[in-house]
């Protein structure tokens, strides 16, 4: 089971590169004075209406060209919420490896769920968002 | 407030939060979303995604350390997240509903009532030791639950056989849902599956939990992202703090007993679950 030991390397430094995002998106938020044409003020705030909901993967990449800070904060953000993702990806190859097929299915199948939590749910809460309100 | 201040006041507060988490095994997340919304006001959608995240951090780090000891059993950890994952897609968009009707003090009575209960479980695991019963079923065997690992206060190899799988995976989807709708990692609920529903010893299930929720807080992450919980420059500071945090917080652990520290923090928790409750119910 030496692939549990890559495996635990490769969550270490998941966590390492989206520490490095956030630090780096934090200050170039602080140096610009804000990010994505939005003042300092109105991201670093309690009301502030600026989230996760209204920025797309594209908007998003994109303004790591631009040194966008908001844009390396969701990088970050993204890489962490990976981390786990990718670990059942391995193990799902680490199963399979031992041939272990019960645990090959069942990692699978944790799999599908997480893709169903990216990318099918969003698509029917997206009417949603609107109604949500901030306390 | 300045933004300096108070971006240095999410990173204190992450930081405190990570660092009574790790001392006190609850984790992360059931601190900071208190700290957030009584003391900074911050809205709770925000403060739950904040934590949510954090809790993913948290899980990861600690990884290390579980796989060199072979504590955690990831067979019986993956086939408990089938229902934690499909539970916290539930919880977030229940969370979700819950906003959108404007029922905030509803997600603080359930978050004080869980806090509440998430403290009194944690006193008792302390005092039991070992494995003694043997208890297996079908779902031992087809499952293939079971393990084995190096006590290293007793010296020996132990092996163990878990039963009951059904009940574990019961208790999971309501681990995953609590998790998905207050923002937490539910740590505690996932022990008390696998301890009192499935017989595990408890070095196993404090690991394995901590394996999981990196995995279910993924799901409920990416729920939350799509619903607009995340808000970046919370987020951040949150999630840096409690890395360092709960770094700190596992050194100490290792070097020293911190059963006194330990009570202290039980007891601010206890307190601060309070005042969620209270807040729910309009009375502070």
């Amino acid at each position: 089971m030496d692939l549990e030991t890559d495996i635990s390397k490769a969550l270490r430094a998941g966590v390492a590169i989206c520490l490095a995002f956030l630090l780096v998106g934090t200050a170039l938020v602080f140096i610009n004075s804000g990010a994505d044409g939005y003042t300092i003020d109105q991201i670093v705030s309690n009301a502030s209406t600026i989230n996760s909901s209204g920025f797309s993967l594209v908007e998003i990449v994109s303004g790591l060209a631009r040194l966008d800070g908001l844009s390396f904060i969701f990088v970050g953000l993204m890489v962490l919420i990976a981390t786990p993702i990718i670990r059942v990806l391995m193990s799902i190859f680490a199963f399979a490896m031992e041939r272990n097929w019960l645990y090959t299915v069942i990692t699978i199948i944790v799999f599908i769920d997480l893709m169903v939590a990216i990318f099918v749910v969003p698509q029917f809460i997206h009417g949603m968002i609107s109604t949500t309100r901030l306390p | 407030m300045s933004f300096l201040v108070y971006f240095m006041l999410l990173l204190v507060v992450g930081v405190a939060a990570g660092f009574v988490g790790s001392l006190s095994g609850l984790g992360g997340g059931v601190i900071v979303i208190p700290a957030l919304t009584v003391l900074l006001g911050v809205p709770i959608q925000y403060a739950a995604g904040a934590s949510l995240i954090a809790t993913i951090a948290t899980s990861s780090g600690a990884a290390s350390a579980y796989v060199k000891d072979r504590l955690a059993n990831i067979k019986i950890g993956m086939s408990l997240e089938i229902a934690t994952t499909l539970g916290a897609i539930a919880g977030a968009l229940i969370a979700a509903a819950i906003y959108a009707k404007g029922l905030f003090h509803i997600i603080f009575i359930i978050f004080g009532i869980v806090l509440l209960s998430s403290i009194l479980p944690t006193f008792m695991q302390y005092k039991r030791s070992g494995w003694k019963k043997l208890n297996t079923d079908w779902t031992t065997k087809f499952f293939q639950l079971e393990g084995k690992y190096y006590d290293s206060s007793e010296r020996r190899t132990i092996r163990y056989f878990g039963y009951r799988w059904w009940l574990g995976e019961a208790v999971m989807a309501l681990a995953g849902i609590i998790s998905g709708l207050l923002g937490i990692g539910s740590g505690v609920l996932k022990v008390i599956g696998m301890d009192w529903g499935m017989k595990l010893p408890m070095k196993v299930t404090t690991s394995t939990s901590n394996f999981m929720i990196g995995v279910t807080a993924a799901a409920g992450s990416s729920v939350y992202w799509a619903l607009g919980y995340i808000q970046p420059f919370i987020a951040a500071p949150t999630v840096i703090g409690i890395i360092v945090g709960s770094f700190a917080g596992s050194r100490i652990l290792n070097r020293s007993k911190v059963s006194k520290i330990r009570l202290f923090f039980m007891i601010i928790l206890a307190i601060a679950a309070v005042e969620m409750i209270l807040r729910g119910l309009k009375v502070l």
